[in-house]
């Protein structure tokens, strides 16, 4: 057993503002096993980001804190290490991509001055040897003419390059783990696909487990093996991306795969949910989706949805399945 | 440590050669604004006077009474003497001689070489207390905007309590007590000189330091030290340039006028010291007091330009 790399259980990141107490992560569960790619899935606002922070300790303190739970990664708690410990473990045992590459690239420094920092500051090679690596890294991501592009600014790359040079960054240490917070939202379609290619190469030769944050199912249908569906800081369902996208079991996971528009049919209005994702301040009593949900009950506004097991890995938080 | 050098001197070096075309688009940008360029000409030539002039001159400390109050080349007074044998004043004509070109002060010492061993004196002060200054200011801004929270508030009212403490009166104390002497002024001029600074990079900081850039060096494992030095203060370099320029005048103004009112380190000739020493002969040998005091308003002068340009033309936003 013991195939799981990264535990996360009962998460709970909230933030104190003076608005109130903004619950952006309330309790999440999720297990990522070794080589696969894990979907987190959800509206804007729903926790995917704040979830992904969480796990490397990014939140800002204050106003953010970790409530509660635990984020396990080999046999250590990554809630509770020390600010040392977890430095070593960031960038170059899990690794983060952020959304927008053009303002998480330091401007003032060239592509390859940062990628060699970063590998100088893990694996303390020298600057020639850690300039090689770097150039492989770029090169393998398909960027052309590496040598130059180790000299360029980030604001003479384009957006894809930009991109690029971010995930040979963050694979420059040979990280256990790559979080992607939503590598492909910030591109355009033909990048998007140039950018599934590379994560479908990661999985391939490198075995690489994967975190995958996206509001995009057809992203989640294109990469993902599982994935875990979040709505109002909560986990409403995990299942096989086959069982989402082809069965979905709670009313939201089915609304979004409703909102998806499909080619064979003519129609004048695309299908959307109603209303607007909860504010964060005031989460509904109860389920969080109730309000929105076409098939709530009287119970859904008083009681939490237990965890239901449909079937082998298919887990769903819905009163409907009791 | 040699690798440790290496990688410094090709963080600063390895920018200013690879991107020469950068390097070349600012300094189109200045030179658009030629006051600018006549004030870097101007420090260009003082540097070279201070650096090389000592040796071309005569010892700005001999005293030879034989010659006191000789006017500059070009000028003449006139000196009346009492002839005890006649009971006449006769009255000679003296005009400079090219041997003391800018003339002598009232001890027969050559002006020029007392200028230009002025001009080394306050381009020392105006570098190193400026020096001091930028980097207590650099760290305690970028710092407390990088920590922010309590750490902020503690830093800041700190920084509001150093402003308003009358400086000027804490240097007539500190000279007061421990006597004069330069490098104490430069020290209690650079340690009470950095607030401006702090203030102005702490609000640069402060917008830099929620950009994403930060988060990610942090999520690659980067430590707070390494963000703050290499990161946010790279990120501040223009605007650390272009304070340095504009506060080194104001340094030099006021060792001047430390020397001024006699506070000054007597053992050395800055301006000051003999703005001061002329102040008293000013209707007999106006030149002592006149010549070092032209030189302190140029120099104020083309350290202002100057700032005024470069910070024009590291600012994208202006159009010049």
């Amino acid at each position: 057993m013991n195939n799981t790399i990264l535990g996360v259980s009962h998460l709970k990141t909230y933030f104190f503002t003076r608005r109130g107490v903004v619950k952006a992560v309330d309790g999440i569960d999720f297990e990522l096993k070794r080589g696969e790619c894990l979907c987190l899935v959800g509206e804007s606002g729903c926790g995917k980001t704040v979830t992904a922070l969480s796990i490397l300790g990014l939140i800002d303190s204050p106003p953010g804190r970790i409530i509660d739970g635990e984020v396990r990664y080999n046999n250590l708690d990554l809630v509770k290490c020390s600010p040392k410990q977890l430095r070593r473990i960031r960038g170059k045992e899990i690794a983060i991509i952020f959304q927008d590459a053009q303002s998480a690239l330091n401007p003032v420094f060239t592509i390859g001055d940062q990628i060699v920092e970063q590998i100088r500051l893990h694996l303390g090679m020298k600057y020639t040897e850690a300039r090689d690596k770097a150039m492989t890294l770029l090169k393998e991501m398909g960027i052309p003419s590496v040598e130059r592009a180790m000299s360029y600014y980030p604001h003479q790359l384009s957006g894809g390059m930009k991109q690029r040079a971010m995930i040979a960054m963050s694979l420059s240490c040979d990280p256990q783990v790559l979080i992607a917070d939503e590598p492909t939202t910030a591109v355009d379609v033909t990048i998007k696909a140039q950018i599934l290619d590379i994560f479908h190469e990661l999985k391939a030769k490198r075995q690489m487990s994967l975190i995958f944050i996206t509001h995009d199912l057809g992203v989640v249908a294109e990469i993902g093996d599982r994935a875990v569906v979040i709505y109002g800081g909560k986990v409403v369902e995990m299942a096989p991306v086959s069982k989402i996208i082809g069965n979905p079991k709670h009313p939201y996971t089915a609304g979004l795969i409703d909102c998806l528009p499909d080619i064979s049919k003519t129609t004048d209005r695309l299908a959307s949910i109603p209303g607007t994702t909860p504010n964060p301040i005031e989460l509904p009593q109860g389920c969080p989706f109730h309000p929105r949900c076409h098939k709530a009950m009287e119970i859904c506004s008083q009681q939490q949805p237990p965890e239901v097991r449909i079937s082998e890995g298919h887990e769903v938080s819905c009163h409907l399945y009791q | 440590m040699t690798e440790r050098l290496q990688n410094i001197a090709r963080k600063i070096g390895g920018p200013l050669y690879s991107n020469r075309r950068l390097i070349e688009y600012y300094w189109q940008r200045t030179q658009r604004n030629k006051l600018a360029v006549l004030g870097l000409s101007f420090i260009a030539f003082l540097i070279l006077l201070a650096l090389i002039g000592p040796f071309f001159t005569l010892d700005p400390t001999l005293v030879n009474f034989e010659e006191n109050n000789l006017p500059p080349v070009g000028f003449a007074t006139e000196e009346s003497v009492y002839n005890i044998y006649t009971d006449e004043f006769t009255t000679t004509e003296i005009s400079g001689t090219w041997k003391h070109p800018l003339g002598t002060d009232s001890k027969g010492r050559d002006m020029l070489a007392m200028i230009i061993s002025g001009a080394r004196i306050s381009l020392q002060v105006g570098l190193i207390a400026t020096g001091i200054a930028i980097t207590l200011g650099t760290i305690i801004g970028v710092l407390s905007a990088y920590l922010g929270g309590w750490a902020d508030n503690i830093l800041m009212r700190f920084t509001d309590v150093m402003m308003t403490f009358p400086f000027f009166l804490l240097l007539v104390l500190i000279v007061f007590i421990f006597g004069p002497s330069l490098a104490l002024i430069v020290l209690v001029i650079g340690i009470t000189g950095w607030t401006g600074t702090a203030r102005l990079l702490r609000s640069e900081a402060l917008s830099l330091r929620t950009r994403d850039f930060v988060t990610a060096a942090k999520a690659l494992g980067a430590s707070d030290g390494r963000v703050i030095f290499g990161h946010l203060i790279p990120n501040v370099a223009s605007l650390i340039i272009v304070i340095a320029t504009l506060s080194i005048p104001g340094v030099i103004l006021a060792e001047a006028a430390l020397s001024f009112i006699g506070l000054g380190d007597p053992t050395t000739t800055s301006w000051g010291i003999i703005l001061n020493s002329g102040q008293q002969s000013l209707d007999t040998a106006w030149w002592i007091a006149v010549e070092p005091g032209i030189m302190l308003f140029l120099t104020v002068l083309a350290f202002n330009f100057l700032g005024d340009g470069l910070r024009d033309a590291f600012d994208p936003k202006s159009n010049i």
